[in-house]
């Protein structure tokens, strides 16, 4: 590097090290990541089958189909109850777990762990396992509800349609609750004691402490935790794969879920790309939000 | 530990105790699955709760021996580790060109790069298929080690720009001005301070590429031995009846999680709160 340090010469372009240093991760991500992002917008357009070399361009038609098809609108359905169900109870689930966490006098770190650890397991072994503890003739939460003489409440918890969702939601909320638990921790260790002593010597007590001190210091993680589960809800797919398989029926078969299954188990690949755009649209949305939001709030601060 | 000294209330007690039955619930699921890859079959379909009375190990036997886990086991493994280093070459370097240079050009590959964190991998996944079996990666593991590169520059590079502006230039300085090449200054002096980010992408990039299904499942081909995760996910389907078999492949998969997460804790936490703060 001889002439690069003084800056007088005029750098011949393949002398400047940055470039050298940006390629292999731009020829990576850009084969491996942006080039079929592009191709998945063109697919949108065809009725390819993904096998054929016969690639037909057919318009806007794959969109309509989602328009009017009512497989799709049930997914988008499932998908905003999840998204839904999924931010409130992963986020009242968490902000309960790091309010603990921070108080309880004992094992402290233990808890933290504890609540922790399933954030670390695949969507796999987790939704196995559940589906083992869910399981109607085997499974554990059959068998408490025996012991505890509650037999007439016992259902087949992922076959019938009316629980399925709802078992696959306050599963992966005891997956994912320990994620957003650490970010509301490391807000609740922001805040300084004083104002919580202050407010205590006004006269408030732990309830109004926390609506009217705690809750708001922690805006900043809220945002983050609720925008983070909800990104995060759109893409759930392990869980169901293994627990019910979109079923039964289509009952919990959701935008992700259709996609996969409509490309690669019943060869429509045009059409799983087209709704692939639809939810990349409504990720493109949510982050947009968020960057607004998280702005917002650097403002602020 | 000046709060040790306060005496302990009933509010202390009682706060303690909800929190232990809590952490019973968040912990049940894992040591079930635990407890059950000790336990024959015969013996988790006749009481799922009971405690294993015998310790059972043939599931374990069979799985190593009898089926193709250890080959999924080392696919897993060498794609973990080599998708880790390859990540931990390439992404710093070139945020460290990207964040030292800051021209229009370097900042429009900037943004061109955090584009791809909002990209969801169903969203390209069709396409992808069809361009790895163009470029004949189909069912080779360099084809989901170079995927899983490409799918984490975006977070990758976030990451490492935002840390280096808070990296002083005058040792880099006076190491030009020494006659050091860059490529010299970037290993000797800057990546070494980047220590703190690197752990972060790593324990949390190679608990996810660990831990992915989708992917590994969609490019290897059928036939071929998978990852650990896919394996499993077929022995559901497969080895149906025989639960024991499942649990003691997922025991399998777990114990190398826990392992690093019990000695690497401090970096997964800081890299959840370093990846919500700044994504």
């Amino acid at each position: 590097m001889n002439a690069a340090n003084s800056g007088m010469k005029k750098k011949q372009w393949w002398r400047n090290y940055a470039i050298w240093f940006i390629l292999p991760a731009f020829l990576l991500y850009t084969t491996f990541v942006m080039v079929p992002t592009f191709s998945s917008i063109y697919l949108s357009f065809t009725s390819w089958d993904g096998i054929s070399d016969n690639i037909r361009y057919i318009g806007l038609e794959n969109f309509k189909e989602i328009w009017n098809s009512p497989r799709v609108h049930n997914a988008l359905t499932n998908t905003i109850i999840v998204a839904v169900a999924l931010v409130l109870l992963e986020n009242i689930v968490a902000l309960v777990l790091a309010i603990l966490v921070d108080q309880v006098r004992w094992f402290k770190n233990l808890f933290r762990s504890i609540f922790y650890f399933p954030v670390l397991m695949s969507g796999i072994i987790m939704g196995f396992i559940w589906m083992i503890i869910l399981n109607y003739n085997f499974g554990v939460v059959n068998q408490v509800l025996d012991m505890i003489g509650l037999s007439a409440i016992k259902t087949d918890w992922l076959g019938n349609p009316d629980y399925a969702l709802l078992s696959i939601i306050l599963s992966t909320v005891w997956k994912a609750a320990g994620y957003y638990m650490i970010i509301y921790l490391a807000g609740l260790q922001g805040i300084p004691q004083e104002l919580l002593e202050a407010a205590s010597i006004d006269g408030a007590g732990k309830w109004k402490q926390f609506i009217h001190v705690t809750f708001p210091l922690l805006a900043g993680a809220t945002t983050v935790c609720v925008m983070l589960s909800m990104i995060n809800s759109l893409k759930l797919f392990d869980q169901i794969a293994v627990m019910t398989n979109g079923g039964p029926g289509f009952a919990t078969e959701t935008l992700t879920y259709i996609i996969y299954r409509v490309a690669f188990g019943e060869g429509r690949q045009g059409f799983g790309t087209a709704l692939a755009i639809v939810l990349f649209i409504l990720i493109l949305i949510i982050s947009l939000i968020q960057i607004r939001l998280l702005r917002k709030r650097e403002v602020q601060m | 530990m000046a709060k040790a000294k306060t005496p302990i209330t009933s509010g202390n007690i009682i706060l303690f105790i909800i929190t232990l039955l809590i952490a019973l619930v968040f912990v049940f699921p894992i040591f079930f699955n635990i407890m059950s890859a000790f336990k024959s079959n015969a013996a988790i379909l006749r009481d799922a709760i009971a405690f294993p009375t015998e310790f059972y190990t043939d599931s374990f036997k069979y799985l190593l021996t009898k089926t193709d886990y250890p080959r999924a086991m080392l696919n897993s493994a060498f794609l973990t580790v080599g998708s880790i280093i390859a990540m931990v070459v390439i992404i710093p370097m070139a945020a460290y060109a990207i964040e030292r240079t800051n021209r229009k050009w370097t900042n429009a590959i900037y943004i061109f790069f955090l584009f791809g964190m909002m990209v969801p991998f169903q969203v390209y996944m069709i396409p992808l298929f069809k361009q790895l079996n163009m470029m004949g990666l189909f069912g080779n593991l360099m084809g989901p080690i170079m995927i899983y590169i490409a799918g984490s520059v975006g977070f990758g590079v976030l990451l490492y720009t935002s840390f280096l502006k808070g990296v002083p230039r005058e040792i880099e300085e006076s190491a030009e001005i020494d006659g050091c090449s860059r490529i010299g200054i970037f290993w000797r002096i800057v990546f070494p301070l980047l220590g703190p980010v690197t752990a972060s992408m790593v324990v949390l990039q190679g608990l996810g590429i660990w831990n992915d299904f989708l992917m590994p499942m969609l490019v290897l081909p059928s036939g071929q031995t998978k990852t650990m995760i896919v394996e499993l996910f077929y022995y559901v389907g497969e080895f149906s009846s025989r639960w024991d078999m499942i649990f003691a492949g997922t025991t399998m998969s777990l114990v190398p999680v826990l392992v690093a997460f019990l000695s690497l804790q401090k970096y997964f936490v800081k890299g959840v709160s370093s990846g919500a703060i700044k994504g």
